[in-house]
């Protein structure tokens, strides 16, 4: 077994350059696999940490009447006076290192009129002292954001202000639905505009403290839902289940990102045919590679044949050439796709909204993130196409009859 | 230049179980090569492609000034839109083309206002080429002599709590900017898993559409569908002649932000696809340099004969031209036939995932597309590398010592 090796590395040290190039085949496809990879899964996972951040939170609260996609203010659809919810959580002392915001929200549809136009908006109400608000905080490109007791100051996206042609300072006609089915409607000065990357929620959502949207459906003071951040993503089910309460529904980010969650699977689902596509190419080169190898050292072959060599110790000689190119090519490929990874994991690729879906909501960039399972999954792959290709080139050189072999034929 | 001509050729053939090698291997690469530009077309329509139908088609046809208008959703009827529907409905990428009223109003009922998108449909043309049409999922779609019938999504429907049959108030404008209210009554309801998206559209038939909003026998809107996503310049362009006194709109136009996330991951792939090119450069690189090496007696043959270095340079450069020219209409033949086979049969990947039992835009289902202009950005670069692949052995062949050459083993 030893012997073969040392036989098959002093045949790819014989032709150098062969196999280095063979070798950098396997490093290239294994490099660019890899890069796919992370690219793909960084596309997912930026999303749903923005979804998290922005609109679903690690967990929420909510009243167990409500439902999704309804935007109820009916009372019996909402949670009724949250900030003692809130401080019974904080006041629990495992809970409360776990927890790192908990905030009342309060979302209503509203209908945004000027001119002639008329267009459909979110309310969202938030308590503007909240931590949970510092994505806004930080996307501010114009004005300020909300004070605690802002009665008439609304804070809205940089994309809607651009298509109502309106700046800071500006007043803004609101039409509000209402928790008993009438409209309100009321004026509102711009206190500063937002951006969250994310155009198609820009585009839609309205900032205003939770007090005052509170008063303008009549809701008093109930909420929404209770959005909780974590500290750590992983303990949700953990914390969903401590938090109990008659009348509420605990959801964790992971039941609220369902569809997100499933796009992934769909979108890995797609990306095996790619690294299979990929991966074919370069066991293409190795296979061709080999085969010439066969062909060019029949003679070689058959003299090792004569001496006594058997069938299936050129079969394991060819099979050693073949997981020496390939571990070597892996080793290369693996340090050049962690690199390429670094780089995009630090600067990024530029994408635009996917524009067509509220419920997915994407930064402008990915960043690639290489994980390990992925790494580890696509190495073994890798290797294992590489050995399939090269059985068959090493098949071929072990049914060689020794006689035309030596003859050249 | 004949001579040289016949000799290559002859040298090809005389080697035929090395030149079936080199031809197969840039015939395999290139044909998967041509196999991932059909799938991940194929991707980008069972992606986008439902979801740029229901967006309002791949192309719409407005009347001159539309885009400039301050207006949303203009009323401004076209001349003469017949001829439009008709000249579309000529050309072969077009899968349809249907006349529609486009304006924006307001949804009132007991839970409040809503603002929405209302679009006159001509029911008999696109029950079966909406992809709304299959996403009913109560009641039923909208037939020609509807009467106050109005097609809603399930967003809306849980907003404003209604089911089939109930009733609801509809605001908009008539052409003369006078308020016209309607009780319509809901025929159907249409779900595709975006509740966001379905709050937004409205669908009632173009004959009650255009008594509304006094447009009698016109429309605003020519909608255009096409076979694939990418045909809209070709079919423009056949439009151009009789494009007086109208100006046309791509999805692209109307949505930058969807073509900015489509163009990032064709980018990403194109990226990706010039690695893979770089990766099948190698071995055909690889190939020609073990083809050479092979032959160094034989070209100290034809040194020792009186062959210049030049004109031995010029032999092999033809040789690789020959190869690389077989290999390359070889690959393009095997990939856009593996395409067409694809295209036909079609990947099922829904099972991988659930996510199309809820999001019905996303077909589970993978199409490739034929990727005929992979002749170009395929068959074009191998070729060129083929020939400056052959270029390094090339020199080295026409260096050899005809003595010496002609004593290698």
């Amino acid at each position: 077994m030893l012997q073969q090796f040392k036989l098959a590395f002093r045949n790819l040290n014989r032709n150098r350059r062969r196999s280095i190039l063979s070798g950098l085949a396997i490093s290239l496809g294994l490099a660019l696999i890899l890069l796919i990879a992370a690219i793909t899964r960084g596309e997912m996972v930026g999303s749903i940490a923005k979804t998290i951040q922005l609109s679903s939170g690690h967990i929420q609260i909510r009243s167990s009447e409500y439902i999704e996609g309804k935007s109820s203010l009916k009372w019996s659809d909402l949670v009724a006076d949250p900030q003692s919810i809130i401080n019974t959580l904080e006041g629990s002392s495992p809970l409360n290192d776990l927890i790192q915001v908990a905030t009342p929200r309060l979302n209503a549809s509203a209908v945004v009129s000027s001119g002639n136009d008329s267009i459909g908006v979110q309310l969202l109400g938030v308590d503007p002292s909240s931590t949970a608000n510092q994505p806004f905080v930080e996307g501010i490109t114009a004005g300020s954001f909300l004070n605690q007791d802002d009665g008439n100051g609304i804070v809205i996206g940089q994309l809607l202000a651009d298509k109502l042609q309106i700046n800071t300072g500006d007043s803004l006609n609101l039409l509000v639905n209402t928790s008993n089915g009438d409209v309100s409607e009321q004026k509102f000065t711009v206190r500063g505009l937002y951006t969250t990357r994310t155009p198609s929620y820009d585009e839609s959502t309205i900032l205003m403290t939770l007090d005052k949207v509170q008063t303008i459906t009549s809701t008093q003071d109930h909420a929404t839902s209770i959005f909780i951040l974590l500290n750590n993503r992983e303990d949700a089910d953990m914390v969903a289940s401590a938090i109990s309460g008659a009348g509420y529904e605990v959801l964790t980010w992971k039941d609220m990102n369902q569809l997100l969650l499933d796009t992934e699977e769909l979108a890995n689902s797609f990306m095996i045919i790619i690294y299979l596509i990929v991966l074919a190419i370069t066991a293409t080169v190795i296979v061709n590679t080999l085969i010439m190898s066969v062909f060019e050292r029949t003679r070689e072959i058959g003299i090792l044949a004569a001496v006594g060599m058997k069938g299936r110790q050129i079969l394991g000689l060819f099979l050693a050439e073949a997981s020496i190119l390939a571990v070597g090519g892996i080793a290369f490929g693996l340090a050049l796709g962690w690199l390429v990874c670094q780089y995009f994991a630090k600067f990024g690729f530029a994408i635009g909204d996917m524009g067509i879906n509220g419920e997915m909501l994407l930064g402008d960039r990915i960043y690639a993130i290489l994980t390990g399972g992925d790494t580890l999954y696509l190495t073994i792959l890798a290797f294992i196409v590489t050995m399939i290709a090269s059985l068959y080139p090493a098949i071929l050189a072990a049914r060689l009859e020794p006689v035309d072999a030596l003859h050249g034929k | 230049m004949i001579l040289y001509l016949k000799l290559a050729w002859r040298n090809i053939w005389r080697h035929r179980r090395r030149t079936i090698i080199v031809i197969s291997a840039l015939g395999f690469g290139i044909m998967l090569m041509v196999f991932y530009d059909g799938m991940i077309a194929g991707f980008q329509d069972a992606i986008y492609g439902n979801a740029i139908k229901v967006l309002g088609g791949n192309i719409r046809i407005h009347a001159e000034g539309f885009s400039t208008s301050t207006k949303s959703y203009p009323l401004m009827p076209l001349t003469n839109d017949q001829q439009i529907v008709q000249a579309a409905e000529d050309l072969p990428q077009v899968v349809s083309a249907s006349r529609r009223i486009n304006t924006g109003g307001m949804a009132t009922n007991r839970e409040g206002a809503f603002a929405v998108g209302i679009t006159g449909v001509e029911p008999e043309i696109e029950a079966t080429t909406n992809p709304i049409a299959e996403q009913i999922v109560e009641g039923r779609y909208l037939t020609a002599d509807d009467e106050d019938a109005i097609l809603i999504g399930k967003g809306l429907a849980l907003m404003m709590n209604l089911q089939v049959n109930d009733r609801f108030t509809l605001v908009g404008q008539t052409v003369h900017n006078q308020m016209r209210q309607r009780t319509m009554t809901v025929v159907g309801i249409y779900d595709f898993g975006v509740p966001s998206l379905e709050q937004k559209t409205v669908y009632i038939s173009l004959a009650e559409a255009q008594t509304l909003y006094e447009l009698p026998g016109q429309v605003t809107e020519v909608m255009i569908s096409l076979e694939k996503i990418g045909q809209e310049t070709q079919v423009l362009n056949a439009l151009k002649p009789i494009m007086n006194g109208f100006e046309s709109q791509t999805w692209a136009e109307a949505f930058p932000e969807l073509q900015t996330a489509m163009e990032t991951k064709n980018g990403a792939m194109q990226f990706f696809s010039w690695i893979i090119i770089l990766i099948a450069g190698i071995g055909v690189l690889n190939l020609l340099l073990m083809a050479v090496f092979e032959r160094t007696r034989e070209i100290g043959l034809l040194g020792a004969m009186g062959m210049k270095p030049r004109e031995i340079m010029i032999l092999f450069i033809i040789e690789g031209v020959m190869l690389g020219l077989v290999g390359v209409i070889f690959g393009e033949a095997l990939g856009i036939g593996l395409n067409a086979i694809f295209s036909v049969v079609g990947f099922d990947y829904s099972q991988y995932s659930n996510i199309t039992d809820y999001m019905a835009l996303i077909t589970g289902k993978v199409f490739t597309s034929l990727a005929l202009n992979s002749i170009f950005t395929r068959g074009l670069p191998v070729f060129i590398i083929t020939i400056l692949a052959s270029l390094i052995p090339a020199r080295e062949a026409s260096r050899h010592e005809p003595s010496e050459a002609l004593h290698y083993v």
